[in-house]
């Protein structure tokens, strides 16, 4: 079995700070991570090899230094990486990126199972997956939570929705999008990160991928940001301490005014 | 004048709330536009009051494609039928639910339709020079806002998260037109075959749709604490909430996990025990209504955003609350 | 011990010196001072008065009064102590420097910060940080203690392996002396041999010698880039002798910290891990550091190469900041599983030759069965610094603990001692280790000690009843 597993490189979130006094976002310093849900689609991938056998490629579209993440994604087990990469791709929004990603996994030839995580932490669209789909007009099942291989043509795949889980049959090739409860992703070790070292990344870019420029970018991208605004946090009450038993009592009884106040309860 | 679509779900022959909230954002925008709302359903066994219901709620036009073949979700065959009528009706502007369908349809509609989409609005508007759907999300954490238009491309498609409007109050004087799209055969798409659903789901919960939520983090100690929060939150009527710390630690499930990386939730009340409030969980609870906060760090920063704090053992303070709970309201 | 009370004349007084708002006597206010990290209900004891000084002037003029009328003074800083040392076990006036909180100064010219010793240390760390300067003497707890109190313990933590113990940062200080005179001592200087280094005799007193009001601390080159190892090994023999290999071959990691097979297995069930711990008899956890990814990266691979040669069952690596968070929380969530067993415990940190590590995993192995409690054992490997902690059976009743704990100790810390350790590499004495310390230390040492004690501090006022009576 031929998965691709795309990725993305992401501001690491926890540490993003605000400036006081401009309101606006300190990016200095900002550590970039491999987005956390990628990290289980590479699980469920990477479990498959183990259990089935299949050769698992990383490909993540981002600038030269997102190679950082498809090293971790081979020292993890992948057995490639591709980048896809170049400079008219800058900008992109979610119907470009999948555009560029759709092409450059073609390219690839061959593929029976794509494999992505649910949403990137940084722009939390979940549109790049299915829209990838799209392109490539496979079938598509998304929030997958189990993997179960029928035959080599055919899943039984769990579906984490609204009501419950649903239960899919999916002809391959096929993209899914993957949820936290798929697996427990693997920690990278001393051996894969040596084979990625020794691992040559590829890297496709406006030169060996045949790609509509109208649809790259930027340019090619139909949503333009226009504005960007930092919300002011606003937000704060009243505050209770209930350090022994009397005071708990009081907090309790403060609580449920509040509440009752409020039409909550 | 093109119109303002908006696209219901339904489940097992019933609209979803989601629908009717819907309605609110697209009347306003049809209003400002000045040209009508239509609701687009994709399903099966919907009453016509049922479809009623959308009209008096604000819809000017309903849409109905139904066969038995449509009545669970297929990404696929759904997706066929929205290309040919968007192709057919041309309209302005499509909002649909941050739902599990919404979220899966929309982009893979947009791709086929050449047309950008923008995901989990909180603010939608219209330009008034251009009349451009002027679309505003949260982006990184909820750390910034980001207003973002289609300029060139129609339709211009948008999904809002359940629960972030309230649905109109019904108005029994509208009038309106339901209009059955015959099916056709040519839309079925059979690739991906729908078995049914997992019987034994254990403790799902969709946390999305609750108006009250009781969320514990890692000051809860162990899996077994969380019965705490299941009584409170069955007094409550509420829902069980946990951050990623308890998740991970396999305390709950994760389609109970608050934040970045789980869901986004809007409650009427929302309260926290024994959490700190990360940035990644924060981002998640932002848009509670109520926002209560019972911790015994006084610095924990879901304190600082808290309507109410309690600072103080949790251990202590649940107990009690519980039994005011069931002393009577 | 003839101390005398805090009477309405010397709240009048203290007022005086401090004004109202500096001077507390509300019980429910005071409360908050009478304990630190140690268990509250074994070591905890309430202050007469709480005074909040904002100047060296102040604090002077306070322990002027307090030693004229032979009162007690305890020292405090954030609290978070793990030996007693900020418990006024006297009552008498606990003097908190909580409200001498500025930093003064950053001198990047001469790579120094001048503060006052009640700043939390992270404020230096992350004011220091935009400038690609850092501050590299500091504990685990860094983001509540106080300088002051890092000052006073000679605090360690998880990263001095590579940097050190606060001491080694601390270039100069205003110090407030039991007599109640304000003396400083080093200054901006890299080198000082001028007489005694008195300043280095403070560092670790434990408050016993006086009170340290500001204090010039060094900055060093940010380190911009790290990566974790995390290394499994069959037995903890295994793990421990790749230590002295690690640290021999000329890299020198920041942090070498071990953990033995009960807290490896405790704190993955705690946090629902799901590495491969079943079979694994101890943990590495070894952190690289510096100012270039490229060599972070080669010196990761060298030391994983190391650990491969040398028994590991698996070498994993982290240098994305999440993975690296996972590995650590292996580390940091040790403590908080076992209270979740039983919160009664008693945490020690032990300090042997590095070589020694091996020998002690037995014997703390024969002191759990003999005693029928717990001792998971981890720690900072790399300076032989371990906090094997005595965690109470929840089936044991207190009354057996109390019978039990002690000789435990006793019995861990004559091992110790026959490995050529001490008793306490980063927490200090305080209260909690001051009888064991009596009957362990060399009789020569501890005269020594108290002859200068008596020199400081002739009333004993200054901390009394800490490192010894």
């Amino acid at each position: 079995m031929n998965i691709i597993v795309p990725i993305k490189q992401v501001p690491e979130t926890s540490n993003v700070k605000m400036d006081p006094e401009t309101g606006t976002m300190v990016r200095s310093g900002v550590e970039s991570v491999v987005n956390p849900l990628d990290l289980y689609a590479l699980e469920a991938a990477l479990s498959l090899k183990d259990s089935h056998g299949a050769t698992v490629t990383a490909v993540t579209m981002g600038p030269p230094k997102a190679r950082k993440v498809l090293d971790m994604a081979i020292s993890m087990g992948c057995d490639d990486g591709v980048l896809v990469s170049d400079r008219k791709f800058g900008g992109a929004d979610t119907w470009a990126t999948s555009y560029t990603l759709s092409e450059a996994i073609k390219a690839l030839g061959n593929v029976d199972l794509i494999i992505a995580g649910e949403r990137a932490t940084d722009g939390d669209t979940a549109q790049v997956g299915p829209g990838i789909a799209a392109w490539m007009n496979l079938p598509l099942a998304t929030y997958i939570s189990d993997i179960e291989v029928e035959s080599e043509k055919s899943l039984i795949v769990e579906r984490l929705v609204e009501e419950g889980y649903e239960r899919l049959r999916l002809p391959l090739p096929a993209l899914i999008t993957v949820v936290k409860e798929i697996a427990s992703p693997r920690l990278p070790t001393l051996r894969g990160k040596k084979k990625a070292m020794q691992t040559e990344i590829r890297t496709l870019s406006t030169e060996n991928l045949t790609l509509e420029s109208t649809n790259l970018g930027l340019k090619g991208s139909p949503t333009k940001v226009v504005k960007i605004e930092t919300p002011k946090v606003t937000r704060g009450g009243t505050v209770v301490e209930a350090m022994d038993d009397a005071s708990v009592t009081e907090a309790v009884d403060r609580l449920m005014d509040f509440l009752r106040q409020r039409e909550v309860v | 004048m093109s119109y303002i679509w908006t696209l219901a779900e339904q489940a097992n022959g019933h609209l979803k709330q989601v629908s009717f909230e819907l309605l609110t954002r697209g009347r306003k925008l049809a209003d400002s536009l000045d040209t009508k709302l239509a609701s687009l359903l994709i399903g099966n066994g919907v009453s016509a009051e049922a479809l009623r219901e959308l009209i008096l709620s604000g819809a000017d036009e309903v849409y109905y494609v139904e066969d038995p073949r449509l009545a669970s979700f297929s990404c696929e065959t759904y997706s066929n039928i929205m290309v040919e009528l968007i192709k057919t009706f041309q309209p302005h502007t499509i909002l649909a639910a941050a739902t599990s369908s919404g979220r899966t349809l929309m982009p893979y509609v947009a791709v086929r339709v050449k047309t950008g989409l923008t995901a989990d609005c909180t603010e939608l508007d219209i330009e008034e020079t251009t009349g451009n759907l002027l679309q505003t999300r949260p982006a990184i954490g909820g750390n910034i806002l980001a207003t973002i238009k289609t300029p060139n491309h129609r339709p211009q498609m948008a999904t809002v998260r359940p629960k972030s409007t309230r649905p109109p109050e019904p108005d029994a004087d509208r009038d309106g037109k339901i209009i059955n799209v015959p099916f056709k055969e040519e839309w079925l798409d059979g690739r991906v075959e729908f078995l049914g659903y997992r019987k034994d789901a254990g403790d799902f919960e969709n946390i999305e749709e609750a108006d009250i939520i009781i969320a514990g983090g890692k000051g809860m100690k162990k899996a077994e604490n969380f019965k705490m929060l299941r009584r409170l939150s069955d007094s409550l009527e509420g829902m069980v909430g946990a951050t990623r710390d308890a998740v991970d630690r396999g305390w709950i499930g994760y389609s109970h996990q608050i934040g970045l990386s789980g869901k986004t939730v809007s409650p009427k009340l929302y309260i926290g025990a024994g959490i700190s409030g990360s940035i990644q969980h924060l981002a998640g609870i932002k848009t509670s209504e109520i926002i209560v906060s019972i911790n015994n760090d006084p610095e924990a920063p879901l304190h600082k955003i808290a309507d109410f704090a309690i600072v103080g053992d949790l251990f202590n303070v649940l107990p009690e609350l519980q039994k005011r709970l069931e002393g009577g309201k | 011990m003839g101390y005398a009370p805090v009477t309405p004349a010397i709240i009048r007084e203290l007022k005086e010196i401090l004004g109202d708002k500096n001077v507390l006597v509300d019980e429910e206010k005071i409360e908050a001072y009478s304990h630190d990290e140690t268990n509250e209900e074994e070591y905890g004891h309430m202050p007469e008065v709480v005074v909040t000084p904002e100047t060296a002037e102040q604090t002077a003029a306070v322990v002027k009064l307090a030693n004229r009328e032979v009162i007690p003074v305890t020292p405090r800083g954030a609290g978070s102590g793990l030996s007693g040392g900020a418990i006024p076990i006297f009552g008498g006036i606990l003097l908190s420097v909580e409200k001498m909180n500025k930093i003064l100064e950053v001198d990047f010219d001469n790579m120094v910060v001048t503060a006052e010793t009640g700043v939390v240390t992270n404020d230096i760390i992350s004011m220091v940080k935009e400038k690609n300067l850092f501050y590299a003497g500091y504990p685990m707890s860094v983001q509540t203690c106080y300088l002051g109190g890092n000052i006073a313990e000679n605090a360690g933590g998880g990263k001095a392996v590579k940097y050190g113990v606060t001491g080694r940062y601390i270039q100069g200080m205003e110090v407030v002396t039991p007599k109640g005179d304000i003396v400083n001592l080093g200054g901006k200087l890299a080198k000082d041999v001028s007489g005694y280094d008195l300043k280095q005799l403070l560092i670790g007193s434990e408050g016993t010698l006086g009170i340290v009001t500001k204090a010039i601390v060094k900055l060093s080159g940010l380190p911009t880039a790290s990566a974790v190892l995390l290394v499994l090994y069959e037995t903890a023999r295994q793990a421990i002798d790749s230590v002295p290999v690690i640290i021999s071959n000329g890299i020198v990691p920041t942090s070498i910290e071990f953990m033995d097979k009960l807290s490896v297995q405790t704190s993955c069930k705690y946090l629902n891990e799901t590495l491969p711990y079943e079979n694994c008899g101890a943990m590495l956890v070894i952190e690289v550091d510096g100012s270039s990814a490229e060599q972070v990266e080669s010196d990761m691979i060298a030391i994983g190469d190391l650990c491969m040669e040398n028994a590991a069952q698996e070498v994993y690596i982290a240098e994305d900041r999440n993975a690296v968070e996972r590995i650590w929380n292996v580390r940091r969530n040790i403590a908080e599983a076992f209270k979740v067993y039983s919160p009664i415990q008693s945490l020690e940190d032990i300090v042997v030759p590095t070589a020694a590590i091996p020998d002690i995993i037995p014997e703390l192995d024969r002191i759990s069965e003999k005693f029928s409690m717990k001792i998971p054992c981890y720690g900072h490997a790399g300076d032989g610094n371990l906090h094997a902690t005595l965690v109470k059976d929840p089936e044991m009743s207190m009354k057996e603990w109390h019978k039990a704990e002690p000789e435990a100790l006793r019995d861990l810390y004559s091992v110790t001692r026959k490995l050529g350790g001490k008793i306490s590499g980063e927490h200090g004495i305080g209260i909690k280790r001051r009888d064991y310390l009596e009957q362990l230390i060399d009789p020569v040492e501890l005269e020594l000690m108290k002859g200068i004690k008596k020199a400081w501090d002739p009333n004993n006022i200054m901390n009394p009843g800490k490192i010894f009576n």
